[in-house]
Parts: C-alpha cells; structure tokens; sequence
C-alpha cells in the first residue's frame, strides 16, 4: 500500500497545493501528448520528480501490479486480428503508449502520496474549494479518514460472524445481503452518534483553517506546472 | 455560572428527530447546577437521563419549559451553550473527529473561529489535565478504553467549558481506568467547572458527588445530599 | 467564559445529519474496498462490495448526499486514503484503466436516488416502490458500467466494444445478484424506524 513516508525531501517540504497542482499539469499533459516524443519528455520530468522526492521506481511501480492485466489487455485485443497475420503492431501502438502513461502517472501520484500526509492534503482541499463546498469535503476526508479503521473493523467482524455460522456454506447472494443488512445498520447507527458530537462540538462554516506556508521553494514548481499546461493546451 | 432546568417537559416525536430509543420523555423537570458542583445523575435506562443532559446544551428542544445556560436561554445562543456545557458521550468512540489526538482536540476551538496559537494552547492545557500531554500524535485507535474517555474529555475542555456532563462515563472501563477518570473529573472541579455524571451505577461515586438527583419516569424522584441505599435501591439504581 | 461566540456560523442539525451519513457511506464504501469475495462460477473475477453501497447511498440519502458522498469517497481517495479497491490511492489509480467505475460511483449513486425519489423531496426509503427501486438500481448499473467502459476505452485508447468485453461483461452476472441483493436490504429491518 502507498502511503506517506517520513522524509525532509524538496518535494516533502513544498506546498501541498503546489503539488496538486503539478500532478495534475502533468496528468493534462500527458493526455494531450501521448506520443513517443511527448512521453519522453514526460518520462524525464517524472523520473526527476521520482529523484526529488526519493521515490523507488521499481518497487512502486511492482505495487500496481494488480493493473496489469488491464494494462496488458489495451494493446492485446487492439493488436489481435482473426486470421494471418494474428497480430498487427502497429494497431497495438497506440492502447500500448496509453498504457505507459498510466504508468507515468501511477509513479506521480506515488511520489505525491509518499510526500503528502492526508492532513496537510486535506487543508488544501480546505483552501482551494471555496465557501460550504470546502468545509463539507476538507473536514469531511479528514472524518472518512478517522472512521475507515473503525468501518474496516465492523465488516471484518460482520464477515467472521457470518463465517463461524456454517457462512461458507451460504449463497453468494445470502452473503452480500447479510452483509449489507448489518453494515447499514452499524453504519446508520454510527452516522446518528457522530452527527451528534459534530453538533455538540459546534461543527461550524467558518472554523480556523489549517496553516499552509508556501515559501520561496514553492515558485519554480509552480512555474514548471505552468510550462507543463502551456505545453499541453498549445 | 449555573444551568437551569425551568419546569422542562419534553415529548417524543416532537420533529421526527427524536426516535431515538436513548432520549425518553420528560414530565416538569427542574434542576440546578451551580458553579463547581458535582452532580450526579442517576435513574434506570429510559428514566430521562440522557435526554435531560441533551436539553442542557440544545441538542434537543424542549416541547414546554426553559432550559438556560449562565442565564440565558439555550436556543438563544446555541454556540454559547455548546461550548460552555462540554457533552462527553456514552462510548466516545464515534465522537472522534480526527484519527489521532491532538487533531481531534482541536476541532472544538477550530469551530470556534480561535486563533492558532490559543487553539495550540487549548489543546495543550486540556490533555494535560486528563494527563494525556505529550500524546498528540498517537493514533485515537490504538488507545485503551480510559485513554479515550480521557481524550474525550479533553474533547470538551478544549472549547473552554464552565460545565462538563458526562453520559455513562465508566461504561466497559476496568477499574483503573475508572479511577484515573474520577481522579481527572476531581481536579476539574477544583478548577471550578462544574461536573454532571449521568450513570446507572453509583459505586465509587459517594466520595465525588455533592448531590446526587435521581430521575424516575421522566421525573425528578431525588434531590439530596446524601442519599440512602433504600431510596436508591426502590428507584432501581445500583447504591454506592 | 472568555470565548467570543457571535461569529461563529454553526452548520445546521439537518445538514450535519447528512454530513455524517455521508462521511460514513464513504467509509463503509472504502472499508469494502480491500476485502474481495470469490465468485463460484467465475473464480477470477473479484466481487467487490463497493457498488452495493453505492446503491444504497442513493436510495438512503438521495440524490444529493449520495452524491456528496461519493465525491468524498473520490477526493479521499486522491489525498492518499487507501479507499480504491486493493487498498490503493491516487490520481494515477482515478486516471487509470479502472478510473472510469470510480467516477461512475457518483453519477450512479446520484441517478439511483433520483430515480428512487423522484424531484418532490425525499420519500422513506422503504416506501418506495419494488419496481421504482429496481428502475433505479438498474439504472445506476448502467450509469456504472458505462463510465466503466467509457473510462477504459479513453485511458487505454481502445475501440468501445473492446472495451465493454474487458471490464462489463465479466461483471454483469454478480451485478444483478447485488441489484436484487439491495432490494432485500432497503426492505430489511435495518432502516426501520429512519
């Protein structure tokens, strides 16, 4: 699983908007130039944010392997023909450089995650949506994030109840509506309790943002993300 | 600073909101809370208690009777009402906000419009007083059952209350961790806030209380000092 | 009592009711995301539990919250919780070759509830109708497996009909059991008294 890794990398230390919005130039332009030429260009810029931000490549690019197939497939069933010659390459060429930049952008946002804790993720969100928008979605992952634990924990038991009464004998559909049933029932009873604390905690429109403290650093990968769109729109 | 329960009466379905199994009904309910008093609320499940505390700080809305906070009516000052009576709740497990302690704290004082700085040294002045300082950054899963209580609590102190009610404080907590809570509860109250435990078990209790109110039915069957094991034990609550 | 509290815009009862439904809809949709199941016919294909709650986000909280949450449950995802199926996360999942199926959780989860609900307010959700339910369910299947297809066919840069062989027909079987699977839930007992 990706996830953050304590570090004092350039990238650790950069605005976490500032790499939202890198991420996301790169992921624009990698739309508008997937070509030999432009992923190569793209493929040095991610290698240098790889570099940057002490990313392994090999390693993190081993734990999508579960896309893999799906990756495969593209060029596969493009490429294949019903008689002689079987396979064209050439049709094969396009799905095949799509799915090289999955890849490109799998590794970014690998570097993103690895640099980026939830929380200060969550106070850009909370600064870049304007008004009720920003509240409800930037105070809202940061409760998704203390509730996944608990949810993760009430179908893990859900599961090992069903389990212990002879559930592996169960039909499949048997099982999914057990599932649901008491997973609704936890998830509504929870909702209840929670709203509640919210309430009497004075859950508010207009609370004391998060810090955020861009700094100097900040400007030559905004000017990079910059070059990056001009790039993609021209 | 006082919390007063004016002749309250409260009724179900009211607004839809209210079926909830934990919030019975109320019949002419009057009680006072003064400064630094420890009060406790006794009464068998579905006797009022938790639905009285909820009144307390506008959760709900009383059907007839005034409930008012350091003398003004809840519903006029909603926010002041909320941060001045800090709610602990039953099992604080889905009250958490954030997934590690510091986080959670300062939610209260980050609603509050604070600054960063009073809201850092909020969060650091109510986990030291549950004895949580230097705990921050621990994750609020990994804590035991009287940690979470104890954070919990600092959940409330954070927002600066003058009054603190707890619903069903020790419920599944081991005996120390019970001690450690009471022991926290006594120190607030030296510091003048004022202490509302609502339980179904008073062990322990005697020592804490300054008076101990027991509802019944939706009402008021005791108001005393101190109250006889008979008295409780006909009320159906477990004596000290 | 030394806070200022006159500026202070609490969000309302109503609204922080669905606040928190939403939030936990979004957990308990990533919390489904790492624990497949196997399918007895179909060994290889995981069945994910993820669109069940989809389904019954729309019909529990209607369009617009099943639609909040689902949003949440995206952006939680690109901040880095490991909500996408198998634990991951990222722009790169969301723009990936599944990254079609995560943007049509909410556009189903908003056309199951508005179909369930219709336009006049929200209706109990165990009052709607068998059929209405079963139209809406329906509907928010495809609206999935549309944005599914749609969205391989785009990053992968393949025809539509390879794309629908690769990731709809595989699943369609296991959509209909969780299809009728959700009917039976909405008209269990666990939204009595909601």
């Amino acid at each position: 699983m990706i996830g953050y890794v304590e570090g004092e990398t350039l990238v650790h230390r950069l605005d976490p908007r500032t790499k939202l919005f890198v991420q996301a130039a790169l992921a624009v332009a990698a739309f508008a130039h997937t070509t030999p030429r432009g992923l190569l260009v793209l493929s040095t810029a991610v290698l240098g944010i790889c570099r940057l931000s002490a990313t392994p490549v090999a390693r993190s690019l081993r734990s999508y392997r579960a896309f893999l197939p799906f990756l495969l497939a593209g060029p596969l069933i493009e490429g294949a023909t019903l008689g002689a010659p079987w396979f064209v390459p050439a049709d094969a060429a396009t799905p095949a450089l799509a799915s090289y930049r999955v890849l490109l952008l799998l590794l970014v946002s690998t570097a993103y995650l690895r640099t980026t804790r939830v929380r200060e993720s969550r106070a850009a969100i909370q600064r870049l949506l304007p008004g009720r928008a920003g509240v409800v979605l930037g105070a809202g992952v940061g409760f998704v994030l203390r509730f996944l634990p608990l949810l993760r924990h009430d179908l893990a038991t859900i599961r090992a109840a069903m389990d212990a009464r002879l559930g592996s004998e169960r039909s499949l559909y048997e099982r999914v509506r057990l599932i649901g049933v008491t997973g609704l029932r936890r998830v509504l009873a929870r909702a209840d309790r929670f709203a509640l604390a919210l309430q009497a905690r004075c859950f508010a429109w207009n609370p004391t943002l998060p810090r955020l403290d861009p700094t100097w650093r900040d400007a030559p990968a905004v000017a990079a993300g910059v070059a990056l769109l001009v790039w993609a729109v021209g | 600073m006082t919390i007063t329960v004016a002749d309250v009466t409260y009724r179900y379905n009211g607004d839809g909101t209210d079926a909830d199994a934990a919030t019975a009904a109320l019949n002419g309910v009057s009680l006072t809370v003064d400064d630094g008093d420890v009060l406790v609320l006794a009464g068998p499940n579905g006797s009022g208690k938790t639905t009285l505390v909820r009144l307390c700080n506008g959760l709900l809305t009383p059907d007839a009777g005034e409930v008012r906070v350091n003398g003004t009516p809840v519903d006029d000052a909603p926010v002041a009402a909320r941060s001045s009576v800090g709610m602990v709740f039953q099992d604080p497990r889905d009250g958490f906000v954030a997934a590690t302690v510091g986080a959670d704290v300062a939610f209260g004082p980050e609603n509050l419009g604070l600054a960063h700085d009073e809201i850092d040294r909020r969060v650091d002045d109510a986990l030291a007083a549950v004895r949580m300082d230097g705990r921050a950054t621990d994750r609020i899963d990994e804590l035991s059952g009287g940690e979470r209580e104890r954070v919990a609590i600092a959940g409330a102190l954070a927002m600066d209350p003058d009054h603190l009610v707890l619903d069903e404080p020790f419920t599944g907590l081991d005996w120390d961790a019970r001690r450690s809570v009471l022991n926290r509860l006594d120190h607030l109250r030296h510091r003048g806030v004022s202490v509302v435990i609502v339980t179904h078990d008073l062990r322990d209790l005697a020592v804490l209380a300054d008076r101990t109110v027991a509802l019944a039915d939706g009402r008021v069957a005791l108001d005393v000092a101190d109250p006889s094991p008979e008295a409780l034990t006909d009320l159906g609550v477990r004596p000290p | 009592m030394s806070t200022p509290t006159d500026s202070v815009e609490l969000v309302g009862d109503e609204v922080t009711g669905n606040v928190a439904r939403a939030v936990l809809f979004a957990a308990a949709t990533s919390a489904t995301a790492p624990v497949d199941m196997v399918h007895p016919l179909a060994p290889n294909v995981p069945i994910t539990l993820q669109t069940l709650w989809v389904y019954l986000a729309g019909v529990v909280l209607g369009p617009v919250w099943a639609g909040v949450a689902f949003v949440l449950y995206l952006l939680a995802g690109l901040l880095g919780l490991p909500v996408f199926a198998g634990g991951n996360a990222g722009l790169g999942v969301l723009l990936g070759p599944t990254g079609g199926f995560l943007f049509g959780f909410p556009l189903a989860a908003m056309t199951v509830g508005a179909i369930a609900h219709g336009t006049g307010g929200l209706t109990a959700p165990d009052a709607v109708s068998i059929p209405r339910l079963v139209v809406a369910l329906l509907a928010g299947t495809a609206v999935v497996y549309a944005a599914g297809a749609a969205g391989y066919s785009l990053v992968q840069a393949i025809g539509p009909v390879a794309a629908v062989s690769a990731v709809v027909l595989p699943f369609l079987p296991v959509a209909g059991l969780k299809v009728a699977a959700t009917v039976a839930i909405v008209r269990s007992d666990a939204l009595i008294a909601r």
